[in-house]
């Protein structure tokens, strides 16, 4: 650090000597005056001239003997990209460090406006976000700890439900979900958020080889796009854990999903379809058609 | 595969068996039904010759639903039934049997209609036939998403009330609150509503309903549409006691 | 929307037998082989059959021969019901006619029905008054080559009502047998079989084998 220090000492003494010595080329001489004037001015141009490079020396020497800077960020694996042998490679890790600060910084900008934003009361959604709350201490919520993503998800625990956590993607989760003996869900994270999500029947095979293929069954497929719409609801990068925690209780109230009826039609039926629709607070069953009158 | 419910479906006075199927068909259609074909559920029983010890049935079930597989159930005459499904080439097998196993013909009875999808329940309006003569009529409804009755049973109800125009009782059906016996012969606590379904269930109910349609064969039956209409009734009316002493 | 009228199950099942589509008839070459040179046999057929690069399919069966007395014939009806141990997967139900005594046929051919079916298939048969005749194990490797199904197993003894693990091995050879399961009229797969049973000559002579001549069988 010390060096460091010295090293912009000795740039910025260079810079005002180089400074000096352009002032002084700009005054320039006095036409009318006599040789000796002129000859001091060379003398003096000669010494802010040798001064100047003297100091460029000295810089030039100081940054050698600096020692290049640590990397600040270490992006897991990816820190074996700078030991690529490849040439045109060798750069990557160095840009990725570049973007990966990048998106820190819009991080950090996008929580500040997060912060303000919050403080109008137009809101549509009913996130709830406390001004009290200091900045909780934040690692990128896409690039997490797989060990911790083990333990967020044994930590849920909801009756009925069994949780089969496999990797077939490298480190990214997909978690299949059995609710009761009424649905499969199959629920793909990229590190703790959710990326995508596949709902079929109880009694229909759930690869996890083939996560795109629809159920064969209408009320599953209409609870899919549910999942979809509450996956972007309960989407909260800055609270991810909480987010999954929700997340899965909402999922669980499909557990009741032909043994409820509607809260507002009271039927059980409509269009050949149960209430596929939870509401993402209560809870409460609600036809899709029923849900927005 | 899902839950499937089988009702013997009561004729009102003054219709033929043709006619309530057609009052049937448009109700599920102005509900929203769609006719996806016919449906054919058929039943041959065999009886052990009786040099072969006490008599043995074996029912011998199809169904177009499943239409690779051959169910039988075999009823020792001791109150023990054995379910077997099998690929259909079964039906060559019980064919090599006929000298111990033969065929009751006149007591071959199938259950043949229009099937419906409405959403996901599959509904089939089956009337019931056994040597040409009409018996009654069938119906099957089927929740496919579900596999357990007591989850759907309150849909399934409603969506039957809905097309036929009457209440239905709000107990499950007199076949899955039998308690189920496991294997050590103990009765367990949970019944068949709670139990994951299986396509057996469906055909162990046809089987129940043919054999009570087969009972009042010994009934003089008149012939032509309306007095098989009639029989009919008398049978639906059999049933719905029949259910009420189950309750 | 599909109209097309169902048809019964049994007209379907008697055009499938007049459309020859059924395979009902088995064609059946087997020979034997000692222990210590199955595995020249194994490399050999390796070779032969179809998926070379794959390493050969394991099985590990048991079977359970069961009769049924006809009071107005002479043979009982023969059936087998074969389990794999080593897998789940449906039972299987066999009927197996008497060879038929044609010596023209290059291999034993006889009347053959297969049947997948469900667990309980063992308790059916004993209600429906099947009398158990006997039981084995085999356990070996089985190959494809076109239609033909090679098997090379070891049969043992059913140790007990307990499956232990020292198995009694029956013989010190390998059961090899070669078969074809073909509808009724394609007599043109025997002499494929003979062709390539020759070319597992030396190591295995596979011949049809007359069980009447045996004896001691029913």
């Amino acid at each position: 650090m010390e060096k460091l220090n010295s090293t912009l000492g000795a740039v910025r003494s260079l810079r005002s000597s180089v400074r000096q010595c352009f002032e002084q080329l700009a005054d320039g001489t006095n036409a009318e005056l006599a040789e000796d004037s002129r000859t001091k001015f060379l003398l003096k141009f000669q010494e802010n001239f040798n001064n100047m490079n003297a100091q460029l020396r000295e810089v030039e020497s100081l940054i050698n003997g600096l020692q290049a800077p640590q990397t600040p960020y270490c992006l897991g694996q990816t820190t074996y990209l700078a030991q690529e042998t490849a040439p045109e490679r060798q750069a990557l890790y160095s840009q990725l460090v570049n973007s990966y600060k990048w998106i820190d910084k819009v991080h950090d900008h996008s929580f500040l406006a997060f912060n303000n934003l919050n403080q109008n009361n137009l809101r549509r959604s009913y996130v709830y976000c406390s001004q009290k709350r200091v900045r909780i201490p934040f690692t990128s919520c896409n690039n997490f700890d797989p060990d911790h993503t083990d333990k967020l998800l044994s930590e849920i625990n909801l009756p009925l439900t069994s949780y089969q956590v496999c990797r077939p993607f490298g480190s990214n989760v997909v978690v299949i979900v059995t609710i009761s003996r009424v649905l499969k869900a199959a629920i793909v994270c990229k590190g703790v958020l959710i990326e995508w999500v596949t709902v079929k029947g109880f009694d229909e095979t759930l690869d996890p080889d083939d996560l795109w293929a629809e159920s064969r069954y209408e009320v599953f497929r209409k609870v899919q796009e549910h999942t979809h719409i509450a996956m972007l609801h309960f989407f909260s990068p800055t609270l991810p854990d909480l987010a999954i925690k929700s997340y899965m209780t909402w999922l669980h109230s499909y557990s009741k999903l032909f043994l409820e009826a509607c809260k507002r039609c009271g039927k059980f039926v409509s269009n050949g379809l149960p209430p596929t629709w939870r509401d993402l607070r209560t809870l409460e069953p609600f036809h899709e058609e029923c849900r927005n009158c | 595969m899902g839950v499937t419910v089988l009702l013997p479906y009561q004729i009102p006075e003054g219709k033929t068996g043709a006619q309530a199927i057609d009052y049937l068909t448009k109700r599920l259609l102005a509900l929203g039904a769609i006719h996806t074909g016919q449906f054919l559920v058929d039943c041959e029983t065999y009886i052990s010759t009786p040099q072969h010890g006490p008599a043995k049935t074996v029912h011998v079930l199809h169904d177009s639903e499943y239409p690779a597989s051959t169910f039988s159930i075999l009823d020792n005459g001791a109150g023990k039934q054995i379910p077997l499904v099998a690929d259909n080439l079964f039906d060559l097998l019980m064919l090599k049997m006929t000298s111990v196993y033969t065929s009751k013909k006149q007591t071959k009875i199938e259950s043949k209609g229009a099937r419906f999808e409405y959403g996901d329940f599959l509904i089939k309006l089956g009337s019931v036939t056994m040597m040409e003569n009409f018996k009654g009529i069938l119906i099957e409804i089927e929740y496919r998403p579900c596999v357990v009755l007591s989850y759907c049973w309150e849909m399934i109800r409603e969506t039957l009330q809905g097309f036929l125009g009457m209440p239905i009782a709000k107990e499950y059906p007199a076949y899955f609150s039998q308690q189920i016996m496991n294997t050590m012969g103990q009765q367990q606590i949970h019944t068949k509503q709670n139990e994951v379904y299986e396509p057996i269930d469906t055909i162990n109910q046809y089987l129940e309903s043919f054999t009570n349609y087969r009972k009042q064969n010994v009934l003089p039956v008149a012939g032509g549409a309306t007095g098989g209409a009639s029989s009919a009734q008398n049978a639906a009316a059999n049933m719905q006691g029949g259910n009420q002493r189950m309750r | 929307m599909q109209m097309t009228q169902i048809t019964n199950s049994k007209e379907l099942l008697s055009t499938a037998l007049q459309s020859r589509i059924i395979p009902n008839q088995e064609f059946l070459l087997q020979g034997s082989i000692l222990d210590s040179a199955v595995d020249h046999l194994i490399h050999r057929l390796r070779g032969l059959c179809d998926t070379v690069d794959a390493s050969p399919e394991q099985f590990h069966d048991l079977e359970v021969c069961l009769s049924l007395r006809q009071p107005t014939q002479t043979a009982p009806l023969m059936l087998r019901v074969r389990r794999a141990l080593d897998r789940d997967s449906p039972f299987q139900l066999r009927y197996i006619g008497q060879p038929e005594l044609d010596r023209s046929r290059p291999t034993l051919v006889r009347s053959s029905i297969d049947v997948g079916c469900t667990s309980t298939i063992l308790d059916f048969l004993t209600e429906l008054g099947c009398r158990l005749d006997f039981e084995y194990v085999s356990r070996g490797y089985i190959f494809r080559k076109g239609r033909m199904k090679i098997t090379v197993s070891k049969i043992k003894a059913v140790p007990g009502k307990q499956q232990e693990i020292g198995s009694e091995t029956v013989s010190q050879s390998y059961l090899v047998e070669l078969s074809v399961l073909a509808p009724n009229g394609q007599d043109s797969i025997g002499d494929e079989m003979r062709i390539f049973a020759e070319q597992l000559k030396p190591l295995v002579q596979l011949e049809k084998i007359d069980y009447k001549r045996l004896g001691g069988l029913p």
